[in-house]
């Protein structure tokens, strides 16, 4: 190695802080700490104290909500964006609102295994939820959409669902007096009011919608009884034997990451259509979804195709279809009764009450 | 007859040195580890026809793809825990490192003519 590499050695920089060697140990003995703490045996206690810290840390909400220097939060912005999410004159036929698939009633989702388009059409995926979406790497399904205002064009642009064309939104806008004060107030220039603000507004009012405190954060935060035993068992799974944060990790319970789960194959192929072809895990590949607010009736996978949780800890044990594209880390596994029925007791904690959300008056 | 002997090992010398400098740099290796989702970059400066070599710590798979300037990308393999995949550097310019399955991995550096 020359002397360039050997500088270059000494000059290590973290690009992207994340789950490192010393908190997947960590991982790693908390589960083996809360495992024995189930078999009626503890753990040695400064391990045991010292994992459960930097675990509990990894899980931690962060105190802030991120938002991008290209496209810094206001309240007027947060306000128009509002507006926008909730009007149906984003679409075609004057019906269909952001908020009609992306319902706050039903968890900002739309309770369907898969979603329903323009002209009542069936769509091939189902409707995501939108919260916790400032801290997301990638957006869709299939990551085409490198952030919230290059996602935010596409439902309204795509033909089987708003099937608009931004010119005729920008133009139904003007044409209700009171869109254009909003826009001046959220944006400078002399024609604010434009696709590009558009999309920035809608993207701001996304960023805002985040999970409120769950009995989960209580615990991580020190609150002991805030779950109960079973869910402090299902954790110790889902970070240790099942292997579930692997994927699912962080205070999101998502890395953005995309998996051929093996799944029953459908002709989507996911992020496999944007892929060069000889990326074989792509083939079939998702985008690994939060687990905060899983609507616990289900369906899930990104088609729906699962219909409720046993359904999925069920696949997860078989370890998917064997095929070229299935996920290294998708293995089969033993999941015993009490312990599925532990790993339930742990969603269920990441599911917070229920904040009202005021509808807003539509210009 | 006697005079070659003696001018033999100025002449070595003379055409050694000549090779030596004429003869294109040796191309070098750099490594880059993976830990989890995250690739600690080393603040790499390398050069055309050098090589980095990903080194997949984390205990989950990863596919690396690099991007050049004029937008050609070149894939790497599924790269399973414990492997390392290589890539010769093949045009001068900005280059930006992804993962196909983890999108939170980035980075970059700037490759320098040969």
């Amino acid at each position: 190695m020359g002397d360039r590499a050997q500088d270059n050695r000494l000059r290590r920089r973290a690009f992207r802080p994340a789950l490192t060697v010393p908190f997947l140990a960590a991982l790693c003995a908390l589960a083996s700490g809360l495992g024995l703490a189930q078999a009626g045996r503890s753990a040695p206690p400064e391990l045991a104290g010292e994992a459960v810290r930097s675990t509990k840390a990894a899980f931690r909400r962060p105190a802030d909500t991120p938002f991008p220097g290209t496209n810094p939060f206001s309240p007027e912005k947060e306000a128009l964006g509002k507006a926008l999410f909730f009007d149906p004159r984003l679409s075609r036929s004057g019906s269909v609102s952001c908020a009609t698939c992306h319902n706050p009633s039903l968890g900002w989702t739309d309770g369907l295994p898969r979603a329903v388009g323009f002209g009542m059409e069936i769509l091939p995926r189902r409707t995501p939820q939108v919260r916790n979406l400032a801290w997301a790497a990638a957006f869709q399904w299939d990551g085409r959409a490198d952030s919230l205002e290059m996602q935010a064009r596409m439902p309204i642009t795509a033909p089987a669902e708003m099937n608009m064309t931004m010119d005729l939104v920008i133009a139904r806008l003007k044409a209700a007096p009171g869109y254009a004060p909003l826009f001046r107030a959220a944006f400078a220039g002399d024609d604010p009011l434009n696709a590009g603000n558009l999309l920035a507004a809608l993207a701001t009012y996304e960023r805002t919608l985040v999970s409120p405190r769950a009995p989960f954060d209580r615990w991580i935060e020190g609150d002991e009884a805030a779950i109960g035993p079973d869910a402090k068992q299902g954790f110790a799974l889902f970070i240790g034997k099942a292997g579930c944060s692997a994927c699912h990790s962080g205070w999101r319970f998502t890395d953005d990451s995309f998996h051929d789960i093996g799944l029953a194959v459908t002709e989507d192929v996911g992020r496999g259509a944007f892929a060069p072809p000889s990326v074989t895990a792509m083939q079939h590949a998702f985008k690994t979804p939060s687990l905060r607010e899983l609507r616990m009736q289900g369906p899930y996978m990104h088609d729906g195709q699962l219909p409720d949780l046993d359904a999925v800890l069920e696949h997860y044990a078989r370890g998917g279809e064997k095929r070229p594209s299935l996920s290294f880390e998708m293995k089969p596994l033993e999941l015993a009764a009490d312990e599925r029925r532990a790993l339930v007791a742990f969603l269920q904690t990441l599911k917070a009450e229920p904040v009202p959300v005021a509808l807003p008056h539509l210009p | 007859m006697a005079m070659i002997p003696r001018l033999f090992p100025g002449v070595l010398v003379l055409l050694l040195g000549t090779f030596l400098l004429a003869a294109p740099a040796r191309a070098e290796e750099f490594e880059v580890q993976i830990h989890h989702t995250e690739v600690l970059n080393p603040g790499i400066s390398p050069r055309v026809g050098d090589v980095l070599s990903f080194v997949n710590h984390a205990e989950i798979a990863h596919n690396l793809y690099l991007t050049y300037e004029d937008g050609t990308v070149v894939t790497l393999d599924t790269q399973p825990p414990g492997t390392t995949k290589r890539a010769m550097l093949k045009q001068a310019g900005h280059v930006i490192v992804r993962c196909w399955i983890h999108p939170i991995i980035r980075m970059e550096f700037d490759v320098a003519p040969h």
